[in-house]
């Protein structure tokens, strides 16, 4: 099947969006490296704090008139961005394979997910209502306006470059607040893309900002006095120790979304036709880099012949497993990110054996990469056999494609299991039984619960949720809940003489 | 070839009834006793590549199957249209009818293979199935 073509031309250098123009960073220059290909496809700089501090005024400047432009005029803009992202959706999606690595399917999966939290976002005259009350004493009402708050930093991770931002940016714009987004720097040209469809969408200048960097942005985004919230998404360390502090210490509101390390819990009763591709989507999708990713197998039940046949299955159906760069329509498996991500990958190979794992499945090398690519970012898939519950392997996250195995007695060991891991992101049940899947959802620790789901991600109408050491904060990105935190509760009462 | 990802099985269904609407225009040109069905074939085809075609880009998210939802062999399904300069009306129609079953067959086998998986894509791999029958009748009435 034909390579499709690549949107990224030539070495461009990727540019800062502030108030409404295209500017080049006098930060330091990195290279943007395509992980298939190892080819530098662009430069970006790591902006300095003058430019967050730029980036900020321009969002803080348009905020005034942005938040007395009444809601439905707010919502026309979205609705021209969600038209321009349709009618650009195959170039965004080949830009994400390009730069991140993913598979074209998972890219245009990706793409889809983006534009349906611009389109519930378009639905903000209706989603912004307060709540009134006629006579709460004699002649007196009461009522409630949600208010915008002003400008919020979006801090957006490498591994989906246009979905993630996304999550927060339409509902924070429609709520009538100013946004500065920062991307991944490994990943700078989706955003930038995006930032060119907002241009052309016609968003009054400073509304839409977007800055590329690191650690200086990210920390002259957490001490900005002129920020009022930041969402997060990124690793459990950083969400922790550094943005969640951060916020506290400076006042900003905050939703902080970290790693995870889900499970599956695999009934003997599921239908393992339809379960095998959900648990190799899970596993192996995004080469294991998300959050939602499935990182270990719970096998329910003592009946070896079910456990020896469905691992059969599972390892014959991983094992062929096309690797290679995205942009070939037949490749399965993208690299990871780098060659850092993939090293780290290998140490977790390594030490799951040294606590007793078996290698079922070894992926440290793949037997075959589709196209002469070079191997310094691709692994194949991996299954670790004999996992348990107290392992590095099963309790950390690796952000991979690895599979480790574990066997449980019964249901309840297998949500004790599922219950003892430090991360509550998104756990799942394979079943053919109400029951079953019932007691899970009921007593999993998980902010997000799927039965017969391997990819347990929330529609933008619902809340992207997450617990323990996968979230801090209390509202999340997305839906009804990223409407509350982008708005204010104002209550008023009144009374006339 | 396997194909194996929905990105290859919508292009490979974007080839074959490219490859069909081809065909059927070449038969309006050389057979006017049959142009009129022969032309509305080819337009439906290219409206069918656009019913299908919609339907993936509008389910397709990062939590569906789209890399291990299919597991077809592209030769089970390689159209012949190549027509020799003196094939008879009969005959031609005759291959219209092979190329038509060769196609239903791959909707149905991909249908089945990527129901649960694929959200909206099945579906309307059955519904062009199911109107591509109703054309069986309408070749064989031709002769």
């Amino acid at each position: 099947m034909a390579i499709l073509e690549e949107p990224i031309k030539g070495v461009p250098m990727v540019k800062n969006y502030i108030g409404g123009e295209w500017v080049e960073s006098q930060g330091e220059i990195i290279d943007v490296v395509n992980p298939a290909t190892c080819e530098t496809i662009g430069r970006v700089g790591i902006s300095t704090k003058e430019e967050i501090d730029s980036a900020v005024k321009a969002a803080q400047e348009a905020f005034y008139d942005w938040r007395r432009t009444p809601a439905v005029t707010r919502c026309r803009y979205l609705f021209r961005l969600g038209q321009l992202l349709e009618e650009n959706f195959e170039e965004l999606s080949r830009v994400q394979t390009q730069e991140h690595g993913k598979c074209i399917d998972e890219s245009r999966g990706e793409t889809r997910r983006g534009i349906e939290n611009v389109e519930v976002a378009c639905g903000i005259p209706t989603l912004m209502m307060g709540d009134s009350s006629e006579d709460v004493a004699s002649g007196i009402d009461e009522y409630l306006i949600r208010q915008p708050l002003g400008t919020f930093g979006i801090i957006g991770p490498f591994n989906f470059p246009l979905m993630i931002p996304l999550w927060s940016a339409p509902y924070a714009v429609a709520t009538g607040n100013t946004i500065v987004i920062k991307p991944s720097s490994e990943v700078p040209f989706t955003q930038t893309k995006i930032c060119e469809l907002v241009e052309e969408a016609g968003f009054p200048p400073g509304v839409w900002n977007m800055v590329h960097g690191g650690r200086t942005v990210v920390k002259g985004m957490l001490d900005h006095p002129d920020i009022e919230g930041i969402t997060f998404v990124g690793s459990t360390p950083v969400m922790r120790d550094v943005i969640y502090p951060a916020c506290g210490n400076t006042g900003k509101r905050c939703i902080a979304q970290g790693g995870a390390a889900n499970i599956l819990v695999i009934m003997p009763d599921c239908n393992v036709d339809a379960t095998i591709p959900s648990l190799l989507t899970s596993f192996f999708g995004n080469t294991g880099q998300r959050c939602l990713a499935g990182q270990n197998l719970v096998i329910v039940g003592d009946d070896d012949t079910f456990y020896n046949e469905f691992m059969q299955r599972v390892t014959d159906r991983a094992a062929s497993i096309v690797v290679g760069y995205g942009l070939n329509e037949s490749v399965q498996m993208g690299p990871v990110r780098d060659a850092q991500k993939k090293e780290k990958i290998l140490n977790y190979i390594e030490i799951g054996m040294k606590e007793g794992a078996t290698l079922r499945l070894d992926g440290r090398k793949p037997a075959k990469i589709a196209g002469d690519y070079p191997d310094t970012c691709f692994l194949g898939p991996t299954i670790l056999e004999n996992a348990h519950r107290e392992m590095r392997i099963v309790r950390e996250e690796i952000f991979g494609p690895t599979m480790g195995v574990m066997r449980a007695k019964n249901l309840e060991e297998a949500i004790e299991i599922c219950n003892e891991s430090p991360y509550h992101n998104g756990h799942a049940i394979f079943t053919s039984n109400g029951k079953y899947a019932r007691q899970f959802q009921y007593d999993v620790i998980s902010g997000n619960v799927g039965v017969n789901i391997g990819i347990v991600a929330p529609m933008a109408f619902y809340p992207f949720s997450g617990m323990a050491g996968s979230f801090l904060g209390i509202l999340h990105t997305q839906g009804k809940e990223a409407i509350r935190f982008f708005t204010e509760s104002k209550v008023c009462i009144q009374r006339w003489f | 070839m396997k194909i194996c990802t929905a990105s290859e099985t919508i292009s490979f269904v974007r080839e074959f009834e490219e490859k069909a609407a081809k065909f059927y225009e070449e038969l309006s040109r050389r057979y006017p006793e049959g142009e009129d069905v022969f032309l509305s074939f080819a337009q439906e085809n290219r409206k069918y590549f656009s019913q299908i075609q919609r339907a993936y880009y509008s389910v397709i998210t990062d939590a569906i199957e789209g890399c291990f939802a299919f597991d077809l062999e592209t030769d089970d399904y390689a159209l012949d249209t190549d027509l020799a300069g003196d094939t008879s009306y009969p005959n031609a129609v005759a291959k219209a009818l092979a190329l038509e079953e060769k196609i239903i067959e791959f909707y149905d086998v991909a249908a089945d293979q990527s129901m649960s998986l694929m959200a909206d894509v099945p579906r309307n791999f059955k519904i062009v199935a199911r109107k591509r029958k109703e054309r069986i009748p309408k070749l064989t009435s031709l002769v």
